[in-house]
This record gives C-alpha cells, sequence and structure tokens, in this order.
C-alpha cells in the first residue's frame, strides 16, 4: 500500500525561499521522469517521515499532480534527523524498476553458542522488481548459520518478479570466530613513540651526500 | 600502545579550527547501532582507546564493535617550568578532529538494548555530548 502524500506547488525556488518553506515543516521536492517537465513541490515534512519511517518506496501524490511516484533519493541534514529533500520520479504501473532494498537478519544462529560471532556483510542489495511488488526488505533466516559456514545472496529467497542487479556469490552475512581482545595492549602513560615523517630521512641522506 | 599514524608529513600542526557539521562519516555504515557526536572537539588517542576497552567488555564476544575515527592530528605542548618562547613544544599526544555529527563507534550483531547500554557506557568516557542512532534502512 503506497502512502499518500498531499503536495502543493513551489514556486519560489534559491537557498532562503527553500529555508523558510523548510522552517515552515515543508519539505522541497522534485518530480520529475518518462520525458514530462519536472515539477518542484512541497510536501509537509510529517507525512515524509512517516513514509520512510514505514519503509514505503512508492508514494501517491495528491495534490497539483495526482499519479505515482517512486522515492529516487531522500537527503538528510548531518544528524540524520530531517530530511532536506526529496527526489521523485514518476512510474507506471506495469514498470519495472532497480531498487535498493534493506536485508535483515532474522532468527538465531547456532554458531554462536559454539563461540562465534555473527557479521553482517551486506546490509542492502540493489533488485529490480515490479513497481507495485517493491519488497520493504528481504529477510534471511539465520537458525542454520553454523561457525564457520556462511550465506551468499544466491541463498536468499526473493518474492516473485524480483531480480539480482549483482553478483549472486556475494556474502550476505557469516559466523566467525570472536575475535580476541587485547584489552592490556594499552599504554599506561601518555608517552609515546613518534611516528616516522614522510621525507625527513630521504632528505638527511641527501644532505649527507651533497656534503 | 595508543592510535597515532604509521607515518606524517608534518610532526606538528597548527591547531585549526572545527566549522561546520560533519558532512562525511555521519552514517552508520558497518554495525546495526552508532555513537554520534553532537558537539564538536578533539578526542584523544586514550580516550578512544578507553572507549572502546569500556565497550568490549561490556559485549565481550557477542557482538562487534567498529572505531569510525581515527586520531591524525598531533598536539603539541610544551614542559612545566620552560622559560616562554624558544618555539612550539614537543608532540605530547595525537587527537581526532571530531565534527558534530561524527559518528564515533558503530556496534553490529547486538540488541538495540545491549547497545544502548553498552553506548551509555561508553559516552561516559568521551568529552562531548553523544547520542544513539541506528542505522537507516535502504
Amino acid at each position: 500500500m503506497a502512502e499518500k502524500l498531499n503536495v502543493a506547488a513551489r514556486n519560489a525556488l534559491g537557498t532562503s525561499n527553500t529555508r523558510r518553506l523548510r522552517n515552515a515543516g515543508q519539505v522541497p521536492a522534485e518530480l520529475y521522469g518518462h520525458g514530462a517537465e519536472n515539477v518542484h513541490l512541497a510536501i509537509p515534512a510529517e507525512e515524509i517521515n512517516s513514509a520512510i519511517r514505514h519503509g514505503s518506496k512508492l508514494v501517491e501524490l495528491a495534490g497539483v499532480v495526482n499519479e505515482s511516484a517512486l522515492i529516487r533519493s531522500v537527503q538528510w541534514d548531518a544528524f540524520g534527523a530531517d530530511v532536506l529533500h526529496l527526489d521523485l520520479t514518476r512510474v507506471k504501473a506495469g514498470q519495472r524498476v532497480p531498487i535498493t532494498v534493506a536485508i535483515v537478519l532474522r532468527g538465531e544462529a547456532p554458531g554462536l553458542r559454539a563461540g562465534g560471532v555473527v557479521d553482517h556483510v551486506l546490509h542492502q542489495v540493489e533488485v529490480e522488481c515490479p513497481v507495485i511488488a517493491i519488497p520493504d526488505k528481504l529477510e534471511i533466516n539465520m537458525n542454520s548459520l553454523e561457525l564457520g559456514q556462511s550465506i551468499t545472496l544466491d541463498q536468499v529467497e526473493l518474492p516473485e518478479g524480483t531480480v539480482l542487479l549483482v553478483s549472486g556469490d556475494q556474502i550476505v552475512v557469516q559466523c566467525v570466530e570472536a575475535p580476541v581482545d587485547d584489552d592490556g595492549d594499552v599504554a599506561a602513560s601518555g608517552d609515546v613513540a613518534e611516528p616516522e615523517v614522510i621525507g625527513r630521512k630521504a632528505d638527511d641522506e641527501e644532505s649527507a651526500e651533497d656534503d | 600502545m595508543a592510535l597515532m599514524p604509521k607515518r606524517v608529513k608534518h610532526r606538528k600542526s597548527q591547531r585549526g579550527r572545527i566549522k561546520g557539521n560533519a558532512t562525511r562519516g555521519n552514517r552508520v555504515v558497518f554495525g546495526d547501532f552508532g555513537l554520534q557526536a553532537l558537539q564538536g572537539g578533539w578526542i584523544k588517542a586514550q580516550t578512544i582507546e578507553a572507549g572502546r576497552i569500556a565497550a568490549q567488555q561490556y559485549i565481550r564476544g557477542e557482538g562487534r564493535l567498529y572505531i569510525r575515527i581515527f586520531p591524525h592530528k598531533s598536539i603539541t605542548s610544551t614542559p612545566l617550568e620552560t622559560r616562554m618562547g624558544k618555539g612550539k613544544g614537543e608532540p605530547e599526544h595525537w587527537v581526532a578532529s571530531v565534527r558534530p555529527g561524527t559518528v564515533l563507534y558503530e556496534l553490529g550483531g547486538v540488541t538495540e538494548e545491549q547497545a544502548r547500554i553498552c553506548f551509555a557506557r561508553l559516552a561516559h568516557k568521551m568529552p562531548i555530548g553523544t547520542k544513539l542512532v541506528r542505522r537507516r534502512l535502504a
């Protein structure tokens, strides 16, 4: 189910106008694609935050434009708290789109009881899927992951109509031996040896040769 | 041995200013949770190491800890009871220059509850304000 976003036209462009827009609780957005002209939009920040929190990638725009759009990219502030800008692309019902989907681990690996740690190597993957069936996430069951074993992308069950856009031999998650702690290796005092200075030795040798 | 570079171009550096927020290194990349700086500042190599130990002692073999900052900057000082002048002092310690928003540490393979407790212990060691952040799903 696509989230509905109420959009308004944004006529005042530029840095200061956009800042004023953000201060008023709106987020600037751009709609483009399919050979049509791009449209500058303003969307309420709460609606965008809600859509992003629910993991929606497909949204229904209502207001100055009434069509489906895909969230192509999201710009965040430095703290990852507020959305600064949104890129939306027009999509048609039967269209297939390339998209990045999160990989989520489920269950408990038996390798943990054997003293291993789970190393989640790949957190997201590029897939192509119909726009009406974009998966929120790909779930991987770790209940059979023993110590020293790994799960590759080929072993991940994909929803119907979804294909990988990357090589299937990439490791997604592995159970490896726990790294050894080296707590005792800390220098007790602030006195430290100095690092090598690049070019220092070469210069010294050159000056010696000149002499 | 505290963290410091293996090779440097110059032994001493000017102090500089920490201006603006972090535009890089401000997302959780390796783990599931991160400790994000809310203020800018210098974090000593010893402090980074103390934080690592505090976190490692809590997670001990369960999850994985990632350190996202490195002390690239040398800080000099003149010895006590020394007369003024005679040039810049000798490098005494190394610091990481941190902008607000930088992710300092990351944790993977643990629950949010564990990450919260672990980062609370770790945050006590830090000279700046921090908060817990989660990995953002694609």
